[in-house]
């Protein structure tokens, strides 16, 4: 090739490459929603005067870039296989694969946030629930299983729960570390399964002393398929997709779930939200800030209140044997200040406070 | 805007190319003046009337200066022109420093002003000073065009991050320029060059940078990977902005001066300073040591220069003690090697010389990242095992190992290894055919790669805030 075509090359490569991705970019319409990263895409920001001055309107339009990109996930994947092969770095975004199983990155442990976690339950402790039998517990993310196996940062897991232990007065601490192991989690997702966590949930109903014990064969089974969690999308490369069991049975067929924010009566699992945008949506129909569950077998026994995250969602059902009630509490979606309007306190329930580590890691996000 | 971001390389660039090249001779500096005005209100909407307003007196301060030419008063508007830029600057930039050290020396209470600092200022303050000097001192003619000087001022490959571009460079190509295959393409090399510099290497080492800074689990070895990465990290942003400035002012048709030349294959810390951002070298050089009598002085005057010229170009890279303390430190290496040490550095093994230049800078990237002196001596102590750290632990060992290969890539790069063996390779028939083959399914794989890269957020830091 002469030189001179060389350069003619060079041109019409480069030009070709930016003139074909801004015509795509311009006549590609925008979508609301990224279900590889489960989550709202920006849209083109609306002109005014005061943003153009403050600048606003550029940064949107560089999150709309972004967003709104064409093949955005196929370049995710592109980033990804150049991030693995290339530079063979053992993580992308802190994303790792090992035996199958799809883990993010949790170091370096923020004591400043574990330290706070400690703080918020005490107050709610002072507020609220002085006199009553409280609880907390920690479940461990993939990493503990993990990480040090396969030589990938750790926390010291030890240090978080006694940095806890040690904050944390007037409650019993539940351990469910040695209850748990790497293949009760999803492969793609961050979440336990909810057929494997019959262990955890038996341990946490003793120690709340509901004299209560579940066993499998007082569930079926069913099963949804293909299940991608959420680090199969973070990952970018494919995965083999999980398969989402949910444990169901007459009691919790019948069990009413109230929302508090909605004002709706809803179900315990809903199928129909496994098409949605985080299939894990299926328990209890994903993030909310209040709910309440009514076991209608048993009326009038003690009740539950739960302060958890997204993992609170699939064990709340398997619980609901040992209660007549279980409140859910999402602190992330309400203020701990407000609890007061919504529920009544009382020496009848037993509080339990259970989070997952990458919670307490980041715990500035409870409200 | 930032060279490395959707926005320039899949909105403006296209535009601006498509605009640039379809207008007529007589309106294409005029298409560069507005498509740069937009580039950097995009960024900094309101400091764009302050640049409007430094183009203005650096054009206002030129046609004085060529009408008092050969008049008893002939210095007064070249004053007034360094006193109009450097307090614009001084204001801009340092405003808030002055009043830390009033407060800390007189105990007093004055609040800071809090004034953001433009992007770029320091950069085109500096272009418009050579103007005005140049032109002063008959080396160059003044622009009566306004919209010429204003495309010159603001020209958006190298307005926010440099190289500084003297008036002179581009002086005839303002006129007249011309644009061929051979400019486009090599101004595409050198543009793709660059942004694969900045987004593939120099952003992946920031990342390792930044688990450091955040990482309470330090050791000896992960300070020394620290300031080994930091000092690749900038090296690699630095010079592939310039790359990126270079190669799509290429495009346009101008050509400006080389910024980097392997700095890190440097003997000594002099030579360093003749390869690490030459612009802003040669600017000190002709704007303040030359004048100042340079080298052909007294010794203690000599020494003086030194510092003076080396006290401003650390003063110059940010309002923080630790950047005057990094200039300071340059100076003194430079003495010494002037005075004492240059012999034997001459006579030493060259991979010694290496190794004496590369430990000198690297302590002097660690004092240039601090956050103040506090920081970097913090560092210091833990790159030479005076602090209660191990020498190495498996976070330590994790990091180094999953950034061995960008870290690798970029030690080699920083050498003329890679662009030695392709002339050598290109010296064969038929290695250049492969070459010539290769050379632009690269160019779209990298530009491909670094798209990807971008459409993910990754870390995607701009070092010149500070500037």
């Amino acid at each position: 090739m002469g030189k001179n075509l060389k350069n003619i090359a060079v041109i019409i490569c480069f030009v070709s490459v930016l003139a074909g991705m801004t015509a795509a970019n311009i006549i590609k319409a925008d979508a609301d929603l990224s279900y590889s990263e489960r989550r709202k895409l920006a849209v083109l920001p609306q002109y005014s005067f005061q943003k153009l001055i403050s600048g606003d309107l550029f940064e949107e339009f560089e999150k709309y870039s972004l967003d709104q990109f064409v093949l955005r996930d196929g370049f995710r994947s592109l980033k990804a296989v150049g991030t693995y092969y290339l530079f063979r770095k053992a993580d992308n975004n802190d994303i790792y694969v090992v035996d199958g199983h799809i883990s993010k990155i949790l170091y370096p442990m923020n004591e400043k946030s574990v330290a706070n976690m400690a703080k918020k339950l005490n107050d709610i402790y002072e507020r609220y629930l002085k006199g009553m039998n409280v609880y907390y517990s920690v479940i461990p993310d993939k990493n503990y299983f993990l990480a040090a196996e396969y030589g990938y940062p750790q926390i010291d897991y030890g240090r978080m729960i006694g940095i806890l232990g040690r904050q944390i007065t007037d409650m019993d601490y539940i351990d469910l570390f040695d209850s748990l192991s790497i293949d009760d989690y999803y492969k793609t997702d961050i979440h336990w399964s909810q057929d494997r966590i019959i262990d955890a949930a038996n341990k946490l109903l003793d120690r709340m002393g509901t004299g209560v014990r579940i066993s499998k064969s007082q569930f079926s089974e069913k099963e949804l398929y293909p299940f991608y969690g959420s680090y199969a999308g973070q990952y970018a490369l494919g995965a083999a997709p999980d398969k989402l069991v949910y444990l169901t049975n007459e009691m919790l067929e019948k069990a009413v779930v109230y929302d508090h924010e909605k004002r709706t009566q809803t179900s315990v699992y809903v199928p129909d939200r496994f098409t949605g945008m985080d299939p894990y949506d299926v328990f209890l129909s994903g993030a909310k800030a209040l709910l309440e569950i009514t076991n209608p077998e048993n009326p009038d026994g003690r009740e539950l209140i739960l302060f958890r995250d997204s993992f609170g969602s699939s064990i709340a059902p398997l619980l609901l044997a040992g209660y007549s009630k279980i409140t859910l509490v999402d602190l992330r979606y309400i203020s701990s200040e407000i609890l007061g309007k919504y529920i009544d306190f009382s020496e009848n329930q037993d509080v339990l406070f259970l989070y997952n580590t990458m919670i307490i890691n980041n715990s500035y996000m409870l409200k | 805007m930032l060279f490395s971001s959707i926005s320039f390389l899949y909105y403006f660039l296209p535009a601006v190319l498509v605009l640039y090249f379809l207008s007529p001779w007589k309106m294409k500096n005029n298409v560069l003046l507005l498509a740069s005005l937009f580039f950097y209100f995009y960024g900094e909407p309101m400091y764009s009337v302050l640049m409007v307003v430094s183009i203005i007196s650096g054009y206002l301060h030129g046609l004085w200066i060529d009408r008092a030419r050969g008049s008893r008063y002939a210095k007064i508007p070249v004053i007034s022109s360094v006193i109009t830029s450097i307090g614009l600057l001084m204001y801009f930039k340092y405003t808030d420093f002055f009043i830390t050290n009033i407060n800390w020396i007189f105990k007093s209470d004055i609040p800071p002003a809090n004034i953001l600092l433009p992007i770029g200022i320091s950069f085109y303050t500096f272009q418009i000073l050579s103007y005005t000097i140049d032109v002063y001192r008959g080396e160059a003619r003044v622009q009566k065009n306004i919209l010429k000087f204003a495309a010159y001022v603001s020209l958006f490959p190298q307005l926010i991050a440099g190289p500084i571009v003297r008036y002179t460079t581009v002086e005839e190509e303002l006129d007249y320029r011309t644009h061929s295959v051979s400019d486009a393409a090599y101004g595409i090399n050198r543009f793709v060059i660059g942004l694969t510099k900045k987004v593939l290497i120099a952003n992946t080492l920031g990342e390792l940078v930044e688990i450091f800074n955040n990482t309470g689990e330090k050791t000896v070895l992960l300070y020394w990977v620290m300031a080994a990465a930091y000092m690749l990290q900038v090296y690699f942003d630095f010079s592939a902005y310039s790359d990126m400035a270079i190669g799509l002012g290429r495009i346009f048709g101008f050509h400006f001066l080389e910024n980097f030349n392997y700095p890190f294959i440097s003997k000594t810390v002099s030579e360093f300073w003749r390869r690490w951002h030459m612009s802003l070298g040669t600017w000190f050089r002709d704007y303040v040591y030359v004048p100042m009598g340079g080298n052909r002085v007294t010794t203690l005057k000599w020494i003086r220069n030194i510092i003076v010229v080396w006290f401003l170009t650390g003063f110059w890279h940010g309002a923080q003690w630790n950047f005057i303390i990094w200039g300071l430190y340059f100076a003194v290496f430079l003495v010494l090697e002037k005075l004492f040490i240059k012999k034997l550095l001459d006579r030493l093994p060259a991979f010694m010389s290496h190794i004496y230049t590369l430990l000198i800078i690297t302590v002097s990237f660690v004092i240039f990242k601090g956050e103040g002196m506090g920081e970097a001596i913090e560092t210091l102590k833990g790159m030479f095992g005076l602090l209660d750290v191990p020498l190495t632990n498996m976070i330590t060992n994790y990091y180094i190992k999953s950034y061995s290969v960008v870290l690798t890539i970029g030690a080699i790069g920083a050498t003329p290894l890679v662009s030695g063996l392709v002339k050598k390779a290109a010296a064969n028939k038929l290695c250049e055919r492969m070459i010539s083959l290769l050379e632009p399914v690269m160019h779209t794989v990298l530009l491909l790669l670094v798209t990807g890269y971008l459409v993910d957020g990754s870390f995607n830091p701009f070092l010149y805030f500070r500037f």
